[in-house]
């Protein structure tokens, strides 16, 4: 066994990394889903069979959840530079916005699924772009939550500089949050 | 101990589900553990005994019962046994490997522990009541298969969790000064490992999620159907991912025998790029049958067939090293050597054993693939992985529970054990290349129409389960003894 002595002091942001390896446990997730969703769509394609229903997924509804998600990403950015100049109003600022941003995608991407008319049991198309998107909504909220609690904390004077570990680990996973977004944005709702 | 409320005043068991101390946890893990594995050897036994008729139904009244107990032995053995174990020695002896204070998040890790524990209760009680991973004739009940799927779910959450500390641990707790490089064997096994479960187990999440969602409320479209579940989720029971149940296992032999011996492995640095590149060589999430494109086969893909072979020679080095530490040391021995250093050596040997089996079983003359030969190959894996695994819990009874425990009957059940997975594997491969079919179910026509000395082999097969199943007692008997010798110690 190697060297068994004790040391003091712990090496810096463990947050960060323990943030980077859940991060990276839901990409796999969606590595998964998207692998699935994809191999099984390129075999329908190949047999000349329609994915959806001509006209069922509309291109507007995903854009403007991109755009809400691009957008969220940069206020988030804004976040951590706030917080790492110290600079608390924009950093409030910066979170409620991205945040706010959050729960717009979850409304908007509410309402369309209950809107689309299309039943989870339709196909296998439907059942997994439920399930992804479901999944995605899932991983929304949990980073909605993860800034409100961000923000207590903020509020609370201890997102510093000196202290930046939560909201670094926050950014990261909310940057995973909008890549994902990217790929269903691309892949479900423009490629069909 | 570390609690979140002890105040002296508080039971044994309240301490115990409100302790975050790291021993603590691994207690849990690692008799949690070693339950389902007597659990996974249970069922294993029972449906060993009803090939031993592969014309009609014995023990079990249908082919529908078997395959939820066939099911069952491998989810046990690999999601509630093998991994948890690990766990248990990941949790406590890897950040003293590493010279950190103590695991990082250690409520994040009784958390994980937790649900860990509540998940593997509802997978057993979904199995049990008539629910399981599907079934070949639709003949389960559907409740009881969603409650086994959100069972899987939990054990999966818990497991990932219980690896992102441990991991964490390693990168960000590890001694000021001390490099990747340094770290104990066990450790970057743990590592390499750890990082490959968190890129697979999140996949197989999202193959039990589609068919939870899938099977609830309606009929299945396709994802959910009972007799569609098992093959989505068997990808994990199987080559390449099997394998990296087998990699901590290297580790702790290298640890074991280099601590018994007194000498450090000749060549550390390439003993490290082994174990690595097996760590690599084991991931299997690409390896979905269920999803394969119609004409390409993933068993048949170049990539499926090259990683069994190249892991191979992977094994062999680690073995290697295993040899040199042996030779050089082996005279500080003794005359008989250590239980642990005894069951280590056994583990790297069945290891390399069962790539050496699952390399043949990818040879496409042979057709091997739906045969008992992937059985035979689960079970050197997971048997190596049970043994060693033993071995460590053994070598680092003292920092566990703070004695050494009874090594002579870890060492009885090591051996015991070995007999049976020797048994095992060698007569369910021979079943195979003569046609067995891996499930067999209770009729010819599933079983594939095997030759007729294929019953002998069944035979066989049958005392190697038991010897298995004897071994799994005996090791829980050690491990009781062992806790309740250290409790009267604390008393």
């Amino acid at each position: 066994m190697a060297d068994m002595t004790p040391t003091a002091p712990t090496r810096p942001r463990s947050l960060v990394i323990a943030s980077a390896f859940g991060t990276a446990a839901v990409l796999a997730y969606f590595g998964g889903l998207f692998g699935i969703y994809f191999s099984i769509r390129a075999d329908a394609m190949a047999w000349g069979t329609r994915w959806f229903p001509e006209g069922a997924i509309e291109l507007a509804p995903g854009g403007m959840n991109m755009a809400t998600m691009a957008v969220s990403a940069v206020t988030m950015g804004w976040a951590v530079h706030s917080v790492l100049n110290d600079d608390r109003v924009h950093a409030y600022l910066a979170i409620v916005l991205t945040a706010v941003m959050g729960i717009a995608m979850i409304n908007q991407t509410a309402f369309y699924i209950a809107d689309i008319g299309l039943p989870i049991d339709t196909s296998q198309a439907t059942t997994l772009m439920f399930v992804i998107v479901g999944s995605h909504l899932v991983m929304v909220s949990v980073g909605v939550l993860w800034l409100g609690l961000l923000l207590l904390r903020a509020l609370g004077g201890q997102d510093t500089s000196r202290h930046r570990d939560l909201v670094s680990a926050a950014a990261l996973y909310w940057y995973a949050v909008t890549a994902i977004y990217a790929v269903i944005w691309i892949g479900i709702y423009i490629a069909k | 101990m570390t609690t979140t409320d002890s105040d002296g005043s508080s039971t044994a068991v309240e301490e115990a589900i409100t302790s975050t101390d790291p021993v603590t946890l691994s207690k849990v893990w690692g008799m949690g553990g070693m339950t389902a594995v007597l659990v996974g050897l249970v069922a294993g036994l029972l449906v060993s005994l009803e090939r031993l008729d592969l014309e009609s139904a014995g023990i079990f009244g249908s082919g529908d019962e078997l395959f939820q107990f066939w099911s069952a032995h491998r989810v046990a053995l690999v999601l509630l046994g093998v991994l948890p174990i690990l766990v248990a020695l990941g949790t406590t002896i890897v950040p003293k490997q590493c010279g950190a204070n103590t695991l990082l998040f250690p409520r994040a890790a009784a958390f994980a522990c937790w649900t860990w524990l509540i998940g593997a209760g509802m997978t057993v009680v979904g199995f049990l009541v008539d629910g399981g991973l599907g079934t070949p004739d639709g003949g389960g009940q559907r409740q009881a298969t969603a409650l086994t799927l959100m069972g899987i779910l939990l054990v999966i959450g818990g497991l990932m969790v219980a690896t992102m500390c441990i991991l964490s641990t390693i990168l960000s707790g590890r001694a000021a000064g001390m490099g990747l490089g340094d770290i104990g064997y066990l450790s970057w096994t743990t590592l390499v490992s750890g990082t490959i479960w968190l890129g697979m187990l999140p996949v197989l999440a999202a193959n039990a999620v589609l068919a939870y969602v899938d099977l609830r409320g309606r009929p299945a479209v396709r994802f959910g159907a009972e007799d569609a579940i098992w093959e989505q989720l068997s990808w994990v029971f199987t080559h390449p991912a099997i394998y990296l149940l087998a990699l901590p296992v290297l580790g702790i032999a290298l640890d074991v025998i280099s601590s018994a011996t007194g000498s450090e492995p000749a060549n550390r640095g390439v003993l490290l790029v082994s174990t690595a590149a097996f760590g690599f060589l084991s991931f299997g999430a690409y390896a979905q049958t269920f999803f394969d494109t119609p004409g390409t086969p993933i068993m048949e893909e170049a990539i499926y067939v090259l990683a069994a072979f190249a892991i191979v020679p992977v094994a062999l080095v680690v073995l290697g090293g295993v040899l040199d530490l042996l030779r050089r040391g082996g005279s500080d021995l003794g005359s008989s050597a250590p239980a642990p250093v005894a069951l280590s050596v056994i583990a790297v040997l069945l290891t390399v054993a069962g790539t050496v089996l699952g390399a043949l079983r990818v040879v496409a003359p042979w057709d091997l693939l739906e045969t008992s030969v992937t059985g035979a190959h689960f079970t050197l894996v997971v048997g190596a992985a049970i043994i060693g695994s033993v071995a460590g819990l053994s070598h680092w009874g003292e920092d566990l529970l703070g004695s050494p425990g009874f090594p002579g009957l870890m060492l009885l059940g090591g051996l015991a054990a070995a007999l049976g997975v020797a048994l095992i594997g060698a007569a369910d491969a021979v079943s195979g290349f003569l046609g067995q079919a891996d499930f067999t179910g209770v009729d010819l026509a599933t079983a594939g129409y095997p030759d007729s000395a294929t019953g002998a082999l069944n035979t066989v097969s049958t005392l190697g389960a038991a010897a298995f199943l004897i071994a799994g007692l005996i090791w829980m008997v050690g491990g009781v003894r062992h806790l309740a010798a250290d409790s009267e110690g604390a008393g």
